[in-house]
């Protein structure tokens, strides 16, 4: 189970066409996550800390190089097929939570089990779980714009693992959020880590989001610049 | 939680403006099952390809010889031959004009006994009163004219023996048609009194209806028909009455060709609005449609919803337009009856109207829907 969800990246680069030029994000760039990591990513902005969540999911393209998900190359996979394995492996949490507007907390969770063959009652069964696992098992009814950027933070979580994924990728999931709020995300995700056995990459810019990490890497021009020690949780 | 509900939900996220949508759409398909009624009626509905109108080929004001009923008859594949004359004629004011025809009431009774409420005692009425007159019921009605009544019109063109142009007749007989949608705004007279009373132009009539043995045949009878005459003095144009009527209804306005440029026009401002606004909706909606591919939805099904979208915007539009011109037909078609009798919303109006909204719904869903399918994640993440 645990070696199925190995991450790596094998001498990855990745640039985008700006007119004529090319412009470089990253070149020869290699990573390597066990399953059941919880790494924490910081860098300045720009460095390409989402590019690497995308390249990761499986929603953005390397230039050159090889992404490996347990036995999988996903680089070389076809949209349908990676837009396949990214319902199932991974879970994607935004920092602007990027919930539908019009649907309810529960229908936003839902969304993704409408991709499965669940019954109605069994969709509505696992939403409800979910939505008691991060703690708003009584706001499933109301929108988006009724509820706070915590409690949206955690409709974005719950809808991230409706599917069960084994993987979670969270793109400064607290960058938008009060101290108080933010503690709160972070609990869950550790909880999603060390109780679930979830492999978690969070990309932040608040240091101390990164002690509920087990470890940290600095991204900068393209390069990991130094590891610091790792944390055990 | 369902994708109609998803549909649903990306409809009504702005409500206004769907409702507008849907409102601009409705009156386009209003003015089309209107007009697609009107037109229908128009070039009328009583009109067969079975029969066929003889006409003089200068035009159809032109008369023909009333030697020419013998000669039509004894045309290969003609089963029988009637013939109609205009009496051009006005009753009490000039700009009451009143459709009235001389005719062999015999021979018009044989043609049209499957159109008009004719019957034997009709027949007999006429042969007794050299001066009776036949009156459909619409023209009736609209007169006030009662069985018995004596009646005088005003030819603009033809002179009576007595020097007026005063033609007077009795009324013997009211008909109406088999079918609401027949024309039933005139009468007729015995062709034989008209004809003895002229003082010029006796002995020529406006049209000949012909019947052919094998309604099958009807294009090479007609064929027939104008050789016989091809060469001579009065040319003839044979042509099958739909055609005819078509033609003839041509004459005051081309009804298809105005009917075709307005309607053309309104589906075109509904295209332009609809897709446009349908290009800014799914412009709005790009990071959600990034947000469903990241959960795995595909392209392809995205591309879906949004077509749907439309369809259903074009649907509920022409189902308003359609059932709104249905619960005011009563109204038009009274305030239309002497335009065009009988005027109804067809079934084939219908299911033109439906036809048209899923085309334009395909027409306006299709390139935004497209360019979210072709939509990359990581751009339209961007869109945060
Ligand atoms: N689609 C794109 N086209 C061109 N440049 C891009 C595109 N996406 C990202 N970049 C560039 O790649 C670099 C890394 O972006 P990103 O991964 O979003 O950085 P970070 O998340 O660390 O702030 C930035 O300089 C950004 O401008
Ligand atoms: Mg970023």
């Amino acid at each position: 189970m645990t070696l199925d969800t190995r991450i790596q990246l094998q001498d990855v680069s990745k640039s985008y066409r700006l007119g004529k030029s090319e412009i470089s994000i990253f070149d020869s760039l290699n990573l390597d996550i066990p399953a059941g990591d919880f790494l924490a990513i910081m860098g300045p902005s720009g460095s390409g800390k989402s590019t690497i969540l995308n390249l990761i999911g499986g929603i953005d393209r390397i230039t050159s190089g090889q992404v490996t998900v347990g036995q999988l190359r996903i680089d070389n996979l076809s949209e349908a097929k990676l837009s396949r394995w990214r319902a199932q492996q991974v879970g994607f949490v935004f920092q602007f939570y990027n919930l539908l507007p019009m649907l309810t907390a529960a229908q936003n969770v839902e969304l993704p089990l409408l991709l499965t063959a669940h019954s109605r009652r069994e969709r509505m069964e696992r939403v409800n779980t979910i939505l008691d696992i991060v703690g708003l098992d009584t706001r499933g009814k109301h929108l988006p714009s009724e509820l706070s950027g915590g409690q949206q933070q955690r409709v974005g979580i719950a809808r991230a693992i409706a599917m069960d994924p084994q993987i979670l990728l969270c793109d400064e999931p607290t960058g938008d959020l009060d101290r108080k709020s933010a503690e709160e995300i972070l609990d869950i995700l550790k909880i999603l880590n060390t109780e679930m056995g979830k492999t978690i990459i969070m990309v932040t810019h608040d240091p101390s989001a990164t002690t509920y990490a087990r470890r940290t890497l600095h991204l900068d021009k393209g390069q990991f610049v130094r590891k610091e020690l790792e944390h055990m949780a | 939680m369902s994708y109609g509900l998803l549909i649903g939900k990306n409809l009504t996220r702005k409500m206004l403006r769907s409702f507008l949508l849907i409102l601009c759409v409705a009156i386009a398909f209003f003015i089309y099952s209107v007009l697609s009624s009107f037109q229908k009626s128009f070039e009328g509905a009583e009109a067969t390809v079975e029969r066929l109108v003889v006409t003089n080929k200068i035009g159809s004001n032109e008369a023909l010889p009333i030697s020419y009923w013998n000669k039509i008859r004894q045309v290969e594949g003609v089963e029988s031959v009637t013939h109609i004359s205009r009496l051009r004629a006005y009753y009490m004011n000039e700009f009451n004009v009143i459709g009235a025809n001389a005719v062999d009431i015999p021979s018009f009774y044989e043609m049209f006994a499957n159109t008009y409420s004719f019957d034997e005692h009709m027949v007999a009425a006429m042969t007794q009163k050299r001066n009776g007159a036949l009156v459909g019921r619409t023209l009736a009605v609209k007169e006030g004219w009662q069985l018995g009544q004596k009646i005088t019109l005003t030819s603009f063109r033809h002179f009576n023996q007595d020097g007026t142009q005063n033609w007077s007749f009795e009324i013997a007989g009211i008909f109406d048609g088999l079918e609401a949608n027949v024309d039933t705004a005139f009468l007729i007279t015995n062709y034989d009194y008209f004809n003895e009373a002229l003082v010029r132009g006796k002995d020529v009539v406006s049209i000949y209806g012909v019947r052919p043995h094998d309604p099958q045949m009807i294009d090479s009878v007609a064929k027939r028909i104008d050789q016989v005459f091809a060469n001579s003095g009065s040319e003839t144009r044979s042509q099958s009455e739909v055609a005819f009527m078509k033609a003839f209804m041509n004459q005051f306005a081309d009804v298809e060709l105005i009917v075709r440029a307005i309607v053309s026009a309104a589906f075109i401002t509904i295209l332009m609005i609809v897709a446009n606004t349908m290009i800014f909706a799914i412009r709005e909606r790009l990071l959600e449609i990034g947000v469903l591919k990241v959960l795995g939805f595909s392209g392809f099904v995205i591309m879906l919803t949004i077509m749907a979208e439309t369809l259903l915007i074009f649907a509920l539009g022409a189902l308003g337009g359609v059932g709104l011109t249905a619960l005011l037909m009563p109204i038009l078609s009274e305030l239309l009856s002497s335009i065009v009798p009988g005027i109804s919303l067809s079934a084939i109006t219908v299911v033109q109207a439906l036809g048209l909204a899923v085309i334009m719904s395909f027409l306006t869903g299709f390139l935004p829907a497209f360019k979210a399918l072709r939509l990359p994640i990581a751009t339209a993440l961007k869109h945060s």
